[in-house]
């Protein structure tokens, strides 16, 4: 039976050792788990309303748990600094071997930076980005902390066998990240849910040229349409990235000829122009030129979106020469420590700060009501994941999603305006 | 607390729209309590809703309900919504509804037989979904055996509970 790259890793990970195929359910074998601030107050309550009234007895595997602060670190208040300190003890008691505790960043640009996942492994997380992680091949998915409280017990999880979606990514990458674009373009075209439940198999002559950055801005937005996995197959690119971080043996997957999709979507982005979304859902997509002269306060980098190297590079070439438009504040977040440190070694943060943007500290932040309130009424346009209303602060304020050029095009000129009007020669 | 599928639900519904996030349902960012979000649910599209929902009332929703982050929508069942019936779910929620043993149906058309503030009835044994007053009605899907079993046990947490004092027992009795 010919398998695309969701049956072929269910199938492997089968604990009933049989081949599976779309629709059916299944025990899975877990290969590695993220588990976020949910590993101290919220598992221990679950554990207690449960029944087991000392917490988790223990965990399925030390070293297949990987814990990260990154939505509560640095605490930005007693509460969750307190917080922080029950995760503290839970991973001592339990035994948990990787933890990062006193290092900002973004949980899943911290899995990839570290080598925590590779190629083929089906990887959870209780976080709905972590199919981030399908850039480099990786059967990843977000779960739930319920799901997660079984995983961390069990190291197995039930699944029901995604039909999959593929996604035919035809034309010419410009000197310029257009992953947002993309996926803004899809989702405007076929729905904020056009992958629900599903698998995204992305392909296309595009696919050689996208970076591994590029690929993680994808596969993290397939959440946002709906999706199960968000995988790309493993190339040259990501042989490349996986084994400068680790020397784990991996088996990438691959589709077969004639596998069964559900769906095929192409998109030439030779053809497609530079979209946003308006307030206040992610497919409330529109060419750029349509909100054209809507004027903000904030703009945007950051997020496990994009919040990666190419997305400051890009802001931080445009803006050489130029400022940031008076009153406009530009918060820049790498997604990282490690990306943070290569953005310094190359000059970009020099060149932001310059320029007039912020430059904070790595982490979810950005993205959420966290970092940058907004007020009632103001308009902030963002290389984040999400615009819902209130994601920022005031139920009044506005959000409109965009790629890092936008974003930084709109951050020169005061408001929303066609990146191709502001830097010439794009 | 397990939840038992097969009992019949009745309430008076709440209708909203399509793409409803976990933002709105569970904006535990701006409230972190559960006071708090109680007094603050839905209210991004119903500000009318956290005041005037009872105890027994039933949501219906358009398609994709639940997209966004994943957060479990526990704070409907603590304002006493009964019942979450959907034209369909985004994955993210469905599992935290199953996981959590939150009632939740998919039902497509659903959106179709029903105005808000009419009734609506669940019958999960005869899955179907029907609007007590005009009789108009649409399938709900079932769930397979193995998710049934862990909205009886109440939910994931204490379905591994249970698991792990049947492993407990027979890793005595083989220990004796």
């Amino acid at each position: 039976m010919a398998q695309t790259m969701a049956e072929k890793l269910l199938s492997r990970h089968n604990l009933a050792g049989k081949p599976v195929r779309a629709g059916d359910f299944l025990e899975a074998r877990i290969d590695g788990a993220m588990c976020h601030y949910h590993a101290g107050e919220p598992m221990r309550d679950m554990a207690i309303e449960a029944g087991f009234k000392d917490g988790l007895p223990r965990v399925w595997d030390r070293e297949k748990i990987y814990v990260l602060l990154d939505h509560h670190q640095p605490a930005l208040s007693q509460k969750l600094a307190d917080e922080n300190a029950v995760i503290r003890r839970e991973v001592e008691r339990l035994g948990i071997q990787c933890f990062h505790d006193s290092e900002p960043g973004i949980a899943h640009q911290m899995m990839l930076d570290y080598g925590l996942v590779r190629p083929g492994e089906l990887v959870v997380g209780n976080d709905s980005h972590t199919l981030g992680y399908g850039s480099v091949n990786s059967g990843a998915t977000g779960i739930t902390r319920a799901d997660m409280f079984y995983v961390l017990l069990y190291g197995e999880l039930w699944f029901q066998v995604p039909h999959s979606v593929k996604v035919v990514l035809d034309g010419r990458q410009p000197n310029y990240p257009i992953a947002k674009d993309i996926i803004l373009t899809l989702a405007g075209q076929y729905g904020d849910d056009f992958a629900q439940s599903m698998s995204i198999e992305y392909s296309g002559s595009l696919v050689p040229q996208l970076s591994i950055d590029s690929r993680m801005c994808l596969s993290t937005h397939g959440v946002e349409v709906g999706a199960k996995f968000a995988m790309f197959q493993a190339d040259e690119a990501t042989h490349r990235f996986v084994k400068a971080r680790t020397d784990k043996p991996y088996e990438p997957l691959a589709p077969d000829a004639g596998a069964a999709y559900e769906n095929e979507i192409r998109l030439n982005v030779n053809e497609m122009s530079f979209v946003v979304a308006k307030p206040h859902q992610f497919g409330n997509v529109v060419p750029v030129d349509e909100a054209k002269g809507v004027r903000i306060n904030q703009a945007q980098i950051g997020s496990c979106a994009n919040g990666r190297y190419e997305d400051i590079e890009i802001a931080a070439r445009m803006l050489e020469g130029r400022k940031v438009a008076k009153g406009v504040r530009f918060i820049i977040s790498p997604a990282s420590q490690q990306v943070y440190l290569q953005c310094l070694k190359a000059g970009l943060i020099e060149k932001l700060i310059e320029a007039g943007a912020q430059v904070i500290t790595p982490g979810c932040g950005v993205c959420q009501p966290r970092v940058g309130f907004l007020s009632d009424g103001e308009v902030c346009i963002t290389a984040t994941t999400r615009n819902f209303k209130g994601r920022k602060g005031s139920t009044k304020a506005e959000i409109y999603l965009g790629g890092p050029l936008t974003v930084t095009a709109a951050a020169v000129a005061g408001e929303i305006v066609n990146p191709k009007e502001v830097f010439r020669g794009l | 607390m397990g939840f038992d599928l097969n009992r019949a639900i009745r309430g008076r519904v709440w209708k909203f729209g399509d793409s409803i996030e976990t933002d709105a349902i569970n904006p535990y960012y701006r409230y972190p309590t559960m006071e708090e979000l109680k007094q603050h649910t839905m209210e991004v599209y119903r500000p009318e809703f956290p005041q005037q929902v009872k105890p027994g009332d039933i949501m219906v929703t358009g398609r994709n309900f639940g997209c966004g982050s994943s957060r479990p929508g526990l704070v409907l069942r603590e304002v006493g919504i009964a019942a979450i019936i959907a034209e369909s779910v985004a994955r993210l929620f469905l599992r935290n509804s199953i996981s959590r043993a939150i009632p939740i149906f998919v039902a497509p058309g659903v959106t179709g037989i029903v105005q808000d503030g009419e009734t609506l009835e669940v019958d999960y044994p005869g899955a179907v979904i029907r609007n007590a007053a005009t009789g108009a009605s649409v399938p709900l899907r079932k769930y397979p055996p193995a998710i049934e079993q862990i909205f009886e046990c109440g939910g994931l947490p204490q379905f591994a509970y249970e698991r792990y004092l049947r492993e407990a027992a027979l890793g005595n009795r083989r220990g004796s």
